[in-house]
């Protein structure tokens, strides 16, 4: 055996033996686990002022619909926030954790948060997860240099676009973006754009649904729209109610405390000697 | 004196049940510059004097009152990087818990965790005490409050507070100067005449600072030219 092939390196770095089994296993007809879609639109776009960013509301677990309205636009800086596609859990952890540096950094350097900070603390996360850490993000915000928005891919590597979409609805989105983006679009050009980008990701794709959410950052101001538009409302309820019909009659109430209370009286020379 | 055979040692205790270490710790605290804390009805004020060793120095460049979170403020008395180690422990310990439990740290938590990181350095091989004494300054659900830290850990809530060069003056002051009905602007003017009972030279808004918390629940610096208006209010 030579010495270079199976050696682990001294301290640290990445140790390929499950790579060499991982082989082995599929070479002898081992199906390897497949992708989990991330159900999701998320967008984003820089207009005249600043960085607006968009997502859908649908969480999904398989082909179910886990959560009607989750928030997928989350907190990084006061200055810079980040949508989030993948698993939710991985998302909101990480986003959570960085934004939590950010903070620390914020005290120890008495300066604002910079975009590119916040970039490079989640991808060097990201990449020493080598992609385990399943989440597709869009960040965006404006600082001293100026508005900025990044893609954010699981395995750690970045892109600085104008306009960027992400999730298994960013084709539709992308395909709204591609036709009506230019430059310099003004704050409620920028919206409906978004807003547009975002319908498209909802009744196009399987994955996204529900409402829109809309986060527009510009200097020194941010603007959270949550639920800017509610495309899916639930407009067939039953008037009538739905009432149950009373089967058993109460005949008799009686109410038995689990716990009785005790009254401790003290008597002054108790425990005396 | 039998003490002195054991005051190199920290983790020794001397005859008399002391650990002379920290006796020194609190001579270094002693020495250095006047800090005091009082707490209002409404909030909380505490001020140091700023004394740089050069009119060369840039005094923009120097703060001595940091926040640890945005409800609660510190100053010290003694070696300042010391205090800075401190400080950054702090700050990352009030992060840490806001992570685990999505509650901004309440002021007593915080000041328990910055007392256990001193009493640490009391108990362990190959460290020294911090030469600094805390007053931590915040403002939560229990209202205002004032905590001084020293560097033995232990640590007292106080209604009002000297520490370093000119303690026991300011305290006598403090002690004849402070009523329970208090409120933050008094408080801030009661603060710059105790600074000014020791003070040697001009007292100006360059050579001190202080810092508030009101019932915003927000710690701020005062700028040099808040710290006029209430110097001109003084005089």
């Amino acid at each position: 055996m030579s010495e270079l092939a199976g050696t682990i390196p001294g301290k640290g770095g990445f140790s390929f033996d499950l790579c060499k089994r991982n082989d082995m296993l599929a070479s002898k007809g081992l199906k390897p686990p497949s992708f989990l879609k991330t159900g999701t639109t998320i967008v984003g776009l820089i207009f005249q002022d600043g960085v607006i960013l968009g997502a859908d509301t649908r969480a999904t677990e398989g082909p179910i619909v886990a959560d009607k309205n989750c928030e997928k636009i989350h907190y990084m800086a006061p200055n810079i926030y980040c949508c989030g596609a993948g698993t939710a859990a991985d998302t909101e952890a990480v986003t959570d954790m960085v934004s939590s540096q950010l903070k620390l950094h914020r005290y120890h350097t008495g300066r604002e948060s910079r975009v590119v900070t916040a970039l490079t603390l989640l991808k060097s996360h990201l990449f020493s997860y080598q992609g385990h850490v399943s989440a597709a993000l869009v960040l965006g915000g404006v600082d001293v240099t100026g508005p900025h928005l990044h893609t954010i891919y699981p395995h750690g590597s970045t892109d600085t676009l104008p306009f960027a979409t992400m999730g298994s609805g960013s084709l539709a989105a992308m395909a709204i973006f591609e036709s009506k983006y230019c430059e310099g679009l003004t704050r409620d050009e920028g919206v409906k754009l978004v807003a547009e980008a975002i319908c498209s990701g909802i009744f196009n794709d399987l994955g996204s649904g529900s409402n829109v959410d809309i986060c527009v950052i510009t200097k020194g101001k941010q603007e959270y729209l949550r639920n800017y538009l509610l495309p899916n409302p639930r407009t067939y309820v039953s008037e009538k109610g739905y009432t149950f019909s009373k089967k058993t009659e109460v005949l008799f109430t009686k109410i038995t405390p689990l716990r009785e209370l005790v009254e401790v009286i003290e008597v002054g020379d108790a425990m005396e000697e | 004196m039998g003490d002195s055979q054991y005051s190199f040692s920290l983790t020794t205790f001397s005859p008399s049940g002391k650990l002379v270490q920290i006796e020194h710790a609190l001579t270094a605290v002693g020495s250095g510059q006047t800090s005091l804390g009082i707490k209002a009805s409404n909030g909380v004020v505490i001020a140091t004097e700023k004394k740089l060793p050069s009119i060369l120095v840039d005094e923009t460049s120097v703060q001595k009152i940091q926040s640890l979170t945005p409800n609660i403020g510190v100053v010290y008395s003694g070696m300042g990087p010391d205090s800075r180690v401190l400080i950054r422990k702090s700050r990352k310990q009030a992060e840490q818990y806001y992570r685990l439990y999505k509650e901004p740290i309440p002021v007593t938590q915080l000041v328990r965790e910055t007392a256990t990181v001193m009493q640490e350095f009391t108990q362990s091989g190959g460290v020294r005490p911090f030469g600094v004494s805390l007053l931590v300054a915040g403002f939560d659900d229990k209202g205002p409050q004032l905590y001084q830290v020293d560097p033995s850990g232990s640590y007292f809530s106080w209604k009002a507070s000297a520490m370093g060069k000119n303690v026991s003056n300011a305290k006598t002051f403090l002690e004849k100067r402070y009523t329970d009905d208090m409120e933050l602007d008094d408080a801030v003017h009661t603060a710059i005449l105790t600074l000014k009972e020791g003070f040697e030279g001009q007292i100006s808004s360059k050579n001190i600072e202080i810092g508030v918390i009101g019932s915003d629940k927000i710690f701020k610096v005062l700028t040099p030219s808040e710290i006029d208006d209430y110097l001109q209010e003084v005089e």
